[in-house]
């Protein structure tokens, strides 16, 4: 039976470095996907998760086992991740703007394309993986910010309060930049699967 | 999918009510507008549907990587710096005795064997040939003050020998060998010593 978290961090801290190989290997690859979410670069993604479990490592005697192991190591890797994309952005990288006051408009959107095909469970859906790709596609066309604040809603389950206190900014902007990223990623997908409804097969389940 | 207009107002509010950070009233106003609107009702299960992909997305993309070395380099980088050589050294041979606890006393076991055996006929290899052959040397020849003997030296010139007889100086003259001992010392030299009157032969 595998030792839980909070043993394992009780060990790592009386030195043993077994307990924190195991934690490392445990969530290296939830840490990894995350990451890469909010980067979409993969050599930076790796490095960030590094980063994130020797941080982890160096500021364990903080974690208070207030939030499960596993929340305070995603907390820590979003965060190095959102420093890494302000330095992107002071640096002029992919500094892609969007204009939260244009309206957004849905009424060419082909709404409910995408749930009606895929359901409720993505998995089980013969098209998920060539949707997965087309989202990841979509997701890069949204602006950092609102990607940002999409997967850590949509991935950690952050609430407004909380995606507030993280980003720094105001509840109104949270709800605005979510909508928008959420409008944005829909449309692209649903064009697509307007697109692809005229070729054979597909989306038939 | 036609939408009407009315649903411009409720399009923002969709976002927030599938995280449920609606408050009640404008979830209440929302969901009577949804049971009637076929279109927002349709982008409320795309956002949804949207979110189980995103999650993944994320799960396929983690299966491509390779995590071949992470754990290694991340225990690299939180680990203390370098103790000391010695203390590095004494942390090795704990490492070693601990893991290779019974190779250990194999090879303790079979360095004693070798030596007990070994060590003796390393030793014996120097030593002379026979009781103390080659390395002795006659010096003189002696005979305590009540003996009744008289050594005689002789040198023989084959081989290099010394022979000495013990004469019996007041015993019965016999003619048989019984009064007489000899040693034959080969390679000795009675030559610096000094030579004693020999009895009657």
């Amino acid at each position: 039976m595998a030792t839980d978290d909070l043993t394992l961090v009780k060990r790592v801290r009386t030195g043993d470095q077994r307990a924190f190989r195991t934690l490392v290997e445990r969530y290296q690859r939830k840490v990894y996907a995350v990451a890469l979410g909010m980067l979409k670069d993969r050599e930076e993604a790796m490095d960030v998760s590094q980063e994130a479990f020797v941080k982890v490592h160096k500021y364990l005697d903080h974690f208070k086992g207030d939030s499960s192991f596993y929340t305070w190591l995603y907390r820590i890797t979003t965060n190095i991740c959102i420093d890494v994309l302000r330095k992107r952005k002071s640096a002029g990288g992919h500094a892609a703007e969007f204009d939260e006051t244009i309206q957004v408009n849905l009424s060419e959107a082909s709404a409910g394309t995408l749930g009606s095909r895929l359901g409720t469970n993505p998995q089980k859906s013969a098209l998920r993986r060539e949707l997965v790709e087309k989202i990841q596609a979509a997701l890069e066309q949204v602006p950092e910010k609102h990607r940002t604040i999409l997967l850590l809603r949509e991935v950690e389950g952050m609430s407004y309060e909380e995606l507030a206190r993280t980003l720094e900014i105001p509840k109104g902007t949270v709800m605005s930049r979510l909508f928008h990223a959420r409008a944005k990623v829909q449309k692209i997908l649903s064009e697509y699967l307007e697109l692809d409804e005229s070729k054979v097969g597909i989306g038939s389940e | 999918m036609a939408h009407n207009p009315a649903c411009e107002r409720f399009w923002p509010e969709l976002s927030p009510y599938i995280d449920g950070e609606l408050d009640p009233s404008s979830r209440v106003q929302l969901e009577r507008h949804l049971s009637a609107c076929s279109h927002c009702s349709a982008l409320v299960d795309d956002f949804r549907a949207e979110g189980g992909l995103i999650r993944l997305g994320l799960d396929m993309a983690a299966d491509e990587a390779d995590f071949t070395g992470f754990a290694q380099n991340v225990l690299a980088r939180v680990t203390p710096e370098r103790p000391p050589f010695f203390e590095r050294l004494r942390i090795s041979f704990d490492e070693f005795f601990t893991h290779h606890r019974s190779m250990v006393l194999t090879s303790v076991a079979t360095a004693a064997a070798v030596l007990l055996v070994g060590l003796p006929i390393f030793l014996l290899q120097g030593a002379p040939q026979g009781y103390a052959g080659e390395t002795m040397e006659l010096q003189a020849v002696r005979v305590a003050e009540e003996a009744h003997v008289q050594p005689v030296v002789l040198e023989a010139e084959a081989e290099e020998a010394t022979i000495i007889w013990l004469v019996d100086q007041e015993g019965p003259r016999r003619h048989d060998d019984e009064d007489f001992q000899h040693h034959v010392l080969p390679g000795a030299s009675g030559r610096d010593a000094p030579r004693p009157k020999g009895g009657e032969l």
